[in-house]
């Protein structure tokens, strides 16, 4: 009964989803016909680009925020974002944005496998050391460090990594050069001693400097670049108007203004130049001043992760079990196509299958929106598992069981349906549901593919508001808060289980 | 139908099981309302006859007809089997009784899934036989609740739900106790004396000898002897 109402919810899920099935990025008509603009950035990335606000973690701000409700209102239509994973923003473009704005560097390489729009902003990048400890000059990383190259976090696949690489591969840097998803994970790693050194776009350490007091910007900055729109190369009147629109906010001074509220300027110097005692420590919120601020948020989160474990998994046992029946009893021509959906599903990694779904079907023409394809994923992912726990299941059924239903008339299919099928759901009832627990903290891994459930959003607010170890206390909670109803329910449903079903079946 | 009486016809029956015979040129025949019991030590194929009755067996080599339908070597199809199947009723030793469903619930099962009786037919034929077997107050128990021998009579009233015309038995006391034997054994007689078609696979003597219209000795895979009961079993 609860089964099938589950399954209504998934359907209700699925039909209501985003109706934006099989659009990639909108030509300047259809951008302006929706009345939104959207633009894909990540969050986690943070300032100043685009980052939640301190003072309101439901709202994201940051001067790439106001650039793109600038744009967008150039073009006569509202901004809309949409996260996504910073080194793969431009696939999204394939996907459900029109454009990115998201301190993309303009390169060769974009060039050409993009529209680069003409360059929004002037960015260096800077190194960044622990205040008295080594390097102390860019030059120092020529040579090897105290304990061998110099470790180098950046951020992967931004000019910084390139820039690195080129000057290790060149013997210009004695650096181990190791990508990280946001760059303000590198700065936290500087700090605890796991690297030495960061690169990063000179902004970014300006805006977080003061709150990595015992960071320091460590010479002048070097290899600078320009910051560009990126958009598809099949909308290049959109392309064209975002060019166009630039160009007025830089002529009549109102880029020159939002940079100057983000004091994007003349600030580098003082950084430069200032000793850490000089720096005035960042006011610090209560404990009940972040709960209050950052609860709904996660509570909403929660609600995602809820979402994708509770409608996957019932699809995931649906078709494992079919599978497991196919691979039982059906004819054998059926055996080496069903062999092969468990073998492959089960020997690639989730993530790579999300991004398959989610990244390459859009190449073929069918683009899903990133609930649907995370949904999807996770129940083609778990039913792999699922149809061998079945599969095993079955085969525990005593062979008496299934000769008796034969001979009292029952078709094969009857016999499965009645007899078998019951008895092996109660036999593997304990392993399925820790596999429902595992899926559900693998719900995490959707995040790749820009669904932001719990532990993204955990690790958003934790780079957002520096106060790493209080809301991973309040995420845990958040997690058994949930898991240990789910226990309760599914060990009242085994319990169920154990007394005899009604005649209604 | 035989057309001559005969509900059970069993020609030249052969079975080899790993390149060895375990039935080797079967021939038995099984009268309308007859009684037929086989005998004959462990191994000497008693049971794999039985089985290839209703088709839960294959054979190599002869043929069968149940009820008038006609089974021949090689694969049988789906359809010959389930019909045959409604027709023929079995029990067997470790009775095989589904765990997962109340007493009630094994006994409608068939005639709700497979002749679609509606609901209260099915529950009304199911109490009247429970009560035949002498177990209508346990119509809610679980099988798992009840003693071999309540278990066993539960299995016979399952097979009945069906209207059988002939019913398979497979040691059908061998997993009881004394006293539960003698409760099974009751119930079966009875049956035997209203006229039911049935063969009895067993090694009780006693029992043969009490209900038997006609013994079949099996040795090594073939028939040894056959006979009526008091011929065979002084």
């Amino acid at each position: 009964m609860s089964r099938r109402r589950v399954a209504t919810v998934a359907l209700i899920v699925l039909a209501t989803a985003p109706a934006a099935w099989g659009t990639g990025a909108a030509e300047l008509d259809a951008v302006r016909a929706r009345g939104e603009l959207v633009w894909a950035a990540d969050q986690e990335g943070g300032g100043p680009h685009v980052f939640p606000d301190p003072a309101d973690p439901r709202r994201l701000t940051g001067f790439e925020v106001e650039l793109a409700d600038l744009v967008a209102a150039e073009l006569g239509v509202k901004a809309r974002f949409q996260q996504g994973q910073w080194d793969r923003l431009p696939l999204l473009l394939e996907q459900s944005a029109d454009c990115v704005i998201n301190g993309i560097e303009l390169t060769p390489e974009r060039r050409r496998d993009y529209h680069c729009s003409r360059p929004y902003f002037a960015y260096a990048l800077q190194l960044i050391g622990r205040r008295g400890s080594p390097p102390a000059a860019l030059a120092d990383v020529a040579d090897a460090g105290p304990a061998g190259p110099w470790r180098v976090g950046v951020l992967t696949g931004s000019a910084a990594e390139i820039e690195m690489r080129a000057r290790a591969a060149r013997g210009a840097a004695q650096v181990e050069v190791i990508g990280y998803d946001g760059t303000l994970d590198s700065m936290e790693q500087v700090r605890t001693k796991v690297l030495d050194a960061a690169v990063m776009d000179d902004c970014i350490f300006g805006f977080y400097a003061d709150r990595f007091a015992g960071l320091r910007a460590v010479d002048r900055p070097f290899a600078g670049g320009l910051y560009t729109v990126l958009t598809s190369r099949t909308t290049p009147r959109l392309a064209a108007a975002i060019d166009g629109a630039i160009g007025r906010l830089i002529a009549d001074g109102r880029l020159k203004a939002l940079y100057d509220r983000w004091d994007l300027g003349g600030r580098q110097q003082m950084l430069l130049l200032r000793d850490a005692d000089e720096i005035p420590p960042a006011r610090r919120r209560t404990l009940v001043e972040l709960v209050r601020q950052t609860l709904p948020l996660l509570v909403s989160s929660a609600g995602m992760t809820m979402l994708l474990s509770c409608v996957s998994f019932p699809l995931a046992v649906a078709v494992g079990l079919a599978v497991a029946i196919g691979r039982l009893h059906g004819p054998a021509w059926l055996q080496p196509p069903l062999t092969a959906y468990v073998e492959v599903l089960r020997g690639t990694p989730l993530m790579l299958q999300l991004y398959a779904i989610f990244f390459l079907l859009p190449k073929v023409g069918l683009a899903l929106p990133a609930l649907v394809a995370a949904i999807l994923g996770l129940a083609l992912n778990y039913s792999a598992y699922e149809s061998e726990i079945y599969r095993a299941g079955l085969k525990a059924v005593p062979a008496g069981q299934y000769e008796a239903a034969l001979s009292l008339g029952l078709s094969k299919w009857q016999a499965l349906r009645h007899v078998l099928v019951p008895q092996a759901v109660r036999i593997v009832m304990p392993p399925v549901t820790s596999d429902f627990i595992a899926l559900f903290k693998d719900t995490s891994v959707c995040s790749a593919i820009t669904v932001i459930e719990l532990t993204k959003r955990y690790s958003v607010l934790a780079l957002s508001t520096g106060r790493i170890v209080e809301l991973a206390v309040v995420t845990a909670l958040l997690y058994l808060c949930m898991s240990w109803p789910l226990a309760l329910l599914s060990r009242w449903f085994e319990a169920r289980l154990e007394r005899p079903a009604g005649t209604a079946g | 139908m035989t057309g001559h009486g005969r509900m059970i016809e069993v020609e030249s029956l052969s079975k080899l099981r790993g390149g060895t015979p375990v039935l080797d040129g079967v021939c038995l025949e099984g009268a309308e309302g007859g009684v037929t019991v086989l005998v004959g030590p462990s191994g000497s194929g008693k049971s794999t006859l039985l089985r290839c009755l209703n088709g839960l067996e294959t054979f190599e080599g002869g043929s069968v007809a149940v009820a008038g339908h006609r089974l021949v070597p090689g694969p049988i199809s789906a359809g010959l089997l389930e019909a045959l199947r409604r027709d023929v009723g079995m029990v067997f030793q470790q009775f095989n009784l589904f765990p997962h469903l109340s007493v009630l619930d094994n006994v409608t099962l068939a005639p709700r899934v497979v002749l679609r009786l509606p609901a209260d037919e099915a529950r009304g034929r199911a109490l009247e036989l429970l009560d035949r077997v002498g177990l209508a107050a346990f119509a809610g128990a679980r099988p798992a609740t009840l003693s071999g021998g309540q278990q066993q009579r539960v299995a016979i009233a399952r097979a009945l739900a069906m209207r059988p015309r002939v019913m398979l038995f497979d040691e059908p006391t061998s997993a009881l106790d004394p006293t539960m034997t003698a409760e099974v054994l009751d119930v079966i007689v009875d049956l035997a004396r209203s006229g039911q078609t049935m063969v009895v696979v067993t090694h009780d003597h006693a029992f043969a000898r009490r209900a038997a219209t006609w013994v079949v000795e099996l040795a090594a895979g073939r028939v040894a002897r056959q006979g009526p009961a008091e011929a065979l079993l002084p």
